[in-house]
């Protein structure tokens, strides 16, 4: 493999990576917090993305409820993102509300948890085919405004072609780690839900309200996840109402790579599972989505604390 | 009568065969081990099936014969206990969540493969599976039996060492390990009935529905058997058998109640098209509201003390 191919390679993994890592963060946060796996996490990232595209202008297709309808103004593209992404944010509060916190004050098996989170998955997503049907929507090509498609990082002769939107993507996924570790390990906010994190009864001892906590972790995992989905959405289109699906299956793999419930793991595991589906051969592009689920059941079977997490000891 | 049964012939046995799959679920969980494995070993049992009677034994003629079935089913029985063997020790040293998300790989790994190989008919599937009976109704002979003895199997499981050691694992691992009960082994055993269970499922599912492919077994059937389970119960082997006749029947008795034509249009349109939102805010509220599932021990103590036939329910107590 000549240097350039690998460089094309090494770039297009970092662009997809960074994406599985901001949509991993939200998923190993409130796993931290709670000790239980959204699986709702998906179907907020295909609401995310939907937002987005409502509030950019798009119109709907003509199979659903709101068929043929569309918002009587348009913003601007990232405005939109910024409000889509702050909406799914608001509605993953919501879903804490309606599907996670009756079953916390009834102190109830984890495994109901994820029950209950797969059925409000299931609400998302078919409220979302019920009003908007299930086609596929693209954004408009010139949402990102004049810049041009593609960047070139090599030579005139041996160029290294990037779309613009995946530099865009990593810029932005770059930006969102720094705030999060910055509001997670510098602030008091971070500090305190480390606390709550760490031990809920302690923190709440120390005058920290958990429920309040509980709040800001789902908006900002909802948030990331639609931001995450916006990204995927601009980058290629909205396959449908069932879009996160599989990026919720994908997120799993990259969660417990990194570990469950450690943010860098996140990043890291999102940035190798990237780069890992990258250089599979076009050969064998048909086995490339199973390439998370190797790596996680390998990962599960030699180190299942993931590569930053931390054992987690049984008490007897 | 003989109208309805032919109209409902196809719902019928799907429910009955929900039932076989909910078992499949609650196998493992009697040992205290969530496995979502189910539609991997549905799906092989399906491959199986499709593979063997459109591929290996050459008839000819419109009826699938009989006996090639029952080779089937031995054939599927000895893969799914091999492979559950194999997966098993090996995964089952997880615990939890691990365990489950474990198992959603295993599942989705076998999606991947099922579509690349050519042998399973890669994203297209296997069509023209040929059919042992002439209408859907008459698979009861075989699903019928299926699911009695599945449930009889059960019963019995419940009273001998076996079905003791997997409460003992259920309640605490540790301790039953102290007592000088092999988690492993029995962990394992639990895991492989519950395979082959779903494998059978799967070739008999194979030639009911004629065509076969990787949509088959895939992480949204993981959901909806566990959802057999513990919207059912999952205390008692009736939890599974009766979560998964009423969630296989509900989407499609709201398809029936949305075309009554004395409702008003708009939620008879709401119930045709918007069945899987009624199916998921059950689950939500199955999971707050009945933390046990419908049918509990205790309920059917209740049932038992009250009914003549005291004799198969009242033994449950012994486990409440």
């Amino acid at each position: 493999m000549d240097l350039n191919l690998f460089l094309q390679l090494f770039l297009n993994g970092l662009s997809i990576g960074s994406v599985y890592a901001i949509f991993a963060l939200g998923y190993t946060l409130v796993f931290s917090i709670l000790g239980v796996i959204n699986f709702a996490h998906g179907a907020i990232f295909t609401l995310g993305a939907y937002f987005t595209y409502t509030l950019s202008g798009g119109v709907f297709g003509f199979n659903g409820l709101l068929a043929n309808g569309k918002l009587p103004f348009q913003l601007p593209f990232f405005v939109a993102l910024i409000l889509g992404s702050i909406l799914a944010g608001l509605a993953s509060i919501l879903l804490e509300r309606l599907a996670f916190k009756p079953l916390r004050v009834r102190r109830a098996d984890p495994l109901l948890t994820l029950v209950s989170s797969l059925g409000a998955a299931v609400v998302i997503v078919n409220v979302i085919q019920y009003l908007v049907g299930a086609e596929i929507y693209t954004f408009p090509d010139n949402i990102y405004g004049n810049i041009p498609a593609a960047i070139n990082f090599g030579t005139e002769t041996r160029p290294i072609m990037i779309r613009t939107v995946q530099v865009i993507i990593f810029g932005v996924c770059a930006v969102i780690v720094a705030l999060l570790t910055y509001l997670v390990n510098g602030t008091k906010i971070g500090k305190a839900l480390q606390a709550v994190a760490e031990d809920e009864t302690t923190a709440s001892l120390l005058g920290i309200n958990p429920e309040q906590f509980i709040t800001i972790t789902f908006f900002v995992s909802g948030l990331l996840a639609g931001l995450a989905g916006t990204l995927v959405g601009s980058s290629v289109s909205i396959a449908g109402p069932y879009f996160g699906i599989s990026f919720g299956l994908k997120g799993l793999g990259v969660i417990v790579l990194g570990g469950l419930g450690s943010i860098p793991g996140a990043v890291i595991g999102g940035l190798l599972l990237g780069l890992a589906e990258a250089f599979v051969p076009p050969d064998f592009s048909g086995y490339r989505e199973a390439i998370s689920f190797a790596i996680l059941f390998i990962m599960l079977l030699v180190r299942p604390e993931g590569l930053l997490g931390r054992k987690r000891i049984q008490k007897v | 009568m003989i109208n309805f049964l032919n109209t409902y012939g196809f719902l019928i046995v799907s429910m009955l065969f929900g039932a076989v799959l909910g078992l499949s679920v609650y196998l493992p969980l009697m040992a205290g081990q969530l496995s979502l494995a189910t539609p991997g070993f549905y799906a092989l049992g399906g491959y199986i099936a499709a593979i063997l009677s459109t591929q290996v034994f050459k008839f000819t003629g419109t009826i699938f014969p009989f006996p090639f079935l029952l080779i089937e089913l031995l054939i599927t029985t000895l893969v799914s206990a091999i492979l559950a063997i194999a997966l098993g020790i090996p995964v089952l040293r997880l615990r939890g969540i691990y365990l489950a998300i474990s198992t959603i790989a295993f599942v989705e790994i076998l999606r991947v493969l099922a579509l690349n190989l050519e042998i399973t008919g890669g994203a297209v599937g296997i069509f023209g599976i040929p059919q042992p009976f002439a209408t859907p109704l008459e698979y009861l002979w075989v699903a019928i039996p299926l699911l009695i003895l599945s449930m009889l199997f059960l019963y019995r499981l419940e009273k001998i060492k076996a079905g003791r050691a997997f409460s003992a694992i259920r309640e605490d691992e540790l301790a039953a390990d102290s007592m000088g009960i092999n988690p492993t082994y029995y962990k394992a055993l639990s895991f492989t009935l519950g395979a082959i269970l779903a494998g059978l499922v799967g070739t008999i599912s194979a030639h009911f529905i004629n065509t076969w492919n990787a949509r088959q077994g895939t992480f949204d059937s993981s959901i909806i058997y566990l959802a057999f389970v513990l919207i059912g119960g999952s205390r008692t082997f009736w939890g599974p058998v009766l979560g998964g006749i009423i969630l296989t029947a509900l989407p499609e008795v709201l398809r029936g109640m949305g075309g009554m034509s004395s409702l008003p249009l708009w939620l008879a349109q709401f119930l045709r098209d918007g069945r899987l939102i009624i199916f998921g805010v059950l689950l939500v509220l199955g999971s707050i509201f009945y933390p046990q599932g419908l049918i509990t021990p205790e309920l059917l103590n209740k049932i038992a003390r009250k009914n003549p036939f005291r004799g198969i329910l009242n033994k449950q107590s012994i486990k409440g």
